[in-house]
């Protein structure tokens, strides 16, 4: 599956700056943003992106209720929740509701791409 | 070169453990306090030779320092000692091992890492012992050697609230010597004086180790009672009751004979407070007067 | 001599400056668990800017809730430097003591009760602030050495600060989080303090993390 649309979900704007510096040059992507759940769940059905980042501490329905209601909306969605509640906790709950990766803020280069890359050869996992 | 020789020359032990709790270095006071030598001790677990380290707190703050690169305060006031070391000085014989306040802390490698802590050990065996003298000198009763009132009622504060967070059951006694102002103005305040001194250590010899005496007043008594009820209580009350009774005191070569009078409660679900606790052992020690004294009431 | 506010953080470094801290009291609550065996959670932190000399009431209307209180204060030395504040309820030691002490023989004949609750408090601010601050020193590429921390029970807020405390000709940068002990349901408030002498190099460590990001 080729990548072409990403959306990124975090209320911090350096948060968003940040990922995005680390998404692969190597191409043009068509990123799209949002500032909290909400937000982030109209984008996505508007936007039906192929990947979207999720930071899990939002106001206005959080991390976890948007995963949720992503993943009702379509449930083959690849939702990369970055977060920095790096609680064993929080990270196999988010896992059992169906987050494809959870990655530790802050990101880097490298993390990023193999995720991404990760999802291009297994579309179907 | 100079800071090689402060190691093994400060007055101050000084540990490096790794990160598996291996000894790393161990400073010439360490060796010469604990008759462990450097080269015995180092590269094996502390835990080999201190087994006592091995402790839920002590492992806390080990991994605390570890990852956070904070330090750790150890007082002797919750901690004691770490190292169990024999105490050299003479106010200090009232120890068993030396008292020690000790302080860990992070240590770097060239790449900012924190490889290995440290842990300093301070002698403060003398400061603790005056401390305590200071502190008896503060909550003991001049004459009798027993408690004073200003530490009884902090002591009945505290129990009453062990008391109301655990349920531990909590009674108390108070009593006062009968007829004490007659036995003054026949004998002089010298006998009273004697009097009270011998009341008080019968009483304290028929109390249990846990249990807290204390004169309240001039002839009055306070006894908390630990983990007992009522009718336990009861019994230790009437046991010191009996023993005064039938003891005799020789002031001088004149042989006297006492009574006291004892008042004792309990808590239970209407008192809820320690003062109400104390009251209510206060009206059933008026009780036990008015009813002929030398007596027990509740 | 006026005190500069201006001085102090941009928009985008006080954006840069919550990431980091989200970051950090996210690694530190996981640690915590981890170390203390207790589950904590950190709030997101809030950034304010004020003068030194507002400090004190600020932190004071921030616990007035809370009635008497139980704080934990301590000193931490790096190009950061400053004092935390850890405020709890009171009671919080009494809750805490129970809590850390689970494992381990409570003998009830032991020290007096206050004594172990400024003891547990200290030991528990100490890993709790050293925790926070220390992650947050180290994302911003800083090392921090630590006062022994000192612990009041049963205060009134308006005691429990000094005004000697800050400098008064100095901006105040404050980090509050609030915080939870999840099994013991206590819960409490955490600042951190620092003036401007540290603000110069705040900013240039927040303008460094910016630079790697652009």
């Amino acid at each position: 599956m080729t990548i072409e649309k990403i959306l990124i979900i975090d209320d911090s704007p350096i948060a968003r700056k940040i990922i995005k510096s680390c998404i692969p040059k190597d191409k043009e992507y068509d990123v799209s943003e949002a500032q909290n759940g909400k937000e982030g769940l109209e984008k996505f059905k508007e936007n039906q992106p192929d990947v979207t980042f999720l930071d899990l501490t939002m106001p206005v329905m959080g991390g976890v209720e948007c995963l949720e209601a992503i993943l009702k909306f379509s449930k083959r969605a690849k939702v990369v929740v970055v977060t920095a509640d790096v609680q064993i906790k929080s990270i196999s709950k988010v896992t059992e509701i169906g987050a494809f990766r959870v990655i530790k803020k802050p990101p880097s280069k490298e993390g990023l791409q193999k995720v991404l890359m990760d999802i291009q050869n297994n579309p179907g996992e | 070169m100079i800071f090689n020789q402060i190691f093994d020359m400060v007055n101050l032990g000084l540990v490096i453990l790794d990160k598996e709790y291996r000894v790393y270095k161990w400073n010439r006071w360490m060796e010469l306090h604990s008759g462990i030598e450097a080269e015995k001790i180092t590269g094996q677990p502390v835990f080999d030779f201190f087994p006592n380290l091995n402790n839920p707190s002590f492992l806390r703050n080990c991994k605390s320092v570890f990852t956070f690169g904070n330090f750790s305060f150890f007082s002797q006031k919750l901690h004691k000692y770490f190292f169990p070391f024999k105490t050299e000085t003479l106010i200090g014989s009232t120890f068993e091992y030396m008292q020690q306040s000790c302080t860990m802390g992070p240590l770097r490698d060239a790449d900012n890492n924190i490889q290995y802590i440290f842990l300093s050990v301070q002698d403060v065996t003398e400061i603790v012992a005056y401390e305590k003298q200071l502190f008896m000198l503060s909550v003991k009763d001049g004459l009798t050697g027993i408690y004073n009132r200003r530490y009884f009622e902090r002591r009945l504060k505290e129990e009453f609230e062990r008391h109301l967070r655990y349920r531990r059951p909590l009674s108390l006694i108070i009593l006062d010597i009968d007829f004490f102002k007659k036995i003054n103005d026949k004998f002089g305040h010298q006998c009273g004086d004697f009097i009270l001194k011998e009341i008080s250590r019968t009483i304290s010899n028929n109390l249990r180790k846990i249990d807290i005496l204390a004169r309240y007043g001039g002839e009055e008594f306070c006894c908390l009672i630990l983990e007992a009820q009522l009718p336990s209580a009861l019994i230790i009350a009437e046991r010191l009751r009996k023993t005064v009774a039938e003891s005799q005191f020789n002031f001088k070569g004149t042989l006297i004979k006492s009574s006291i009078s004892l008042g004792v409660s309990s808590v239970q679900n209407e008192i809820n407070s320690s003062e109400a606790l104390l009251k209510k052992a206060d009206v059933a020690l008026y009780k036990a007067k008015e009813n002929g004294r030398n007596r027990v009431e509740s | 001599m006026k005190a500069d506010h201006s001085s102090a953080l941009s928009t985008e470094q006080k954006e840069i400056l919550q990431e980091v801290m989200n970051i950090a009291f996210g690694k530190a609550s996981a640690d915590l668990a981890d170390i203390i065996d207790i589950y904590v959670a950190l709030s997101v932190p809030n950034i304010l800017i004020m003068p030194a000399s507002k400090v004190k009431n600020y932190i004071e209307n921030e616990v007035k809730d809370y009635g008497i209180i139980d704080i934990v204060k301590q000193q931490y030395w790096g190009e950061f430097k400053g004092i935390a504040f850890l405020i709890f309820s009171s009671g919080a030691g009494k809750k805490l003591i129970s809590l850390f002490q689970k494992n381990e023989n409570l003998s009830f004949d032991s020290e007096p009760i206050d004594a172990m609750e400024k003891e547990t408090l200290v030991e528990v601010g100490n890993i709790l602030i050293g925790a926070c601050v220390g992650k947050l020193a180290e994302l911003l590429g800083d090392i921090l050495t630590y006062s022994p921390p000192v612990a009041m029970i049963e205060q009134k807020p308006a005691d429990s600060i000094s005004k000697n405390t800050f400098d008064l000709n100095c901006t105040a940068i404050i980090l509050k989080t609030v915080f939870r002990f999840e099994n013991e349901d206590v819960c409490g408030n955490l600042f951190l303090t620092t003036s401007n002498k540290s603000i110069h190099w705040l900013k240039k460590a927040l303008n460094k993390i910016l630079d790697e990001y652009e």
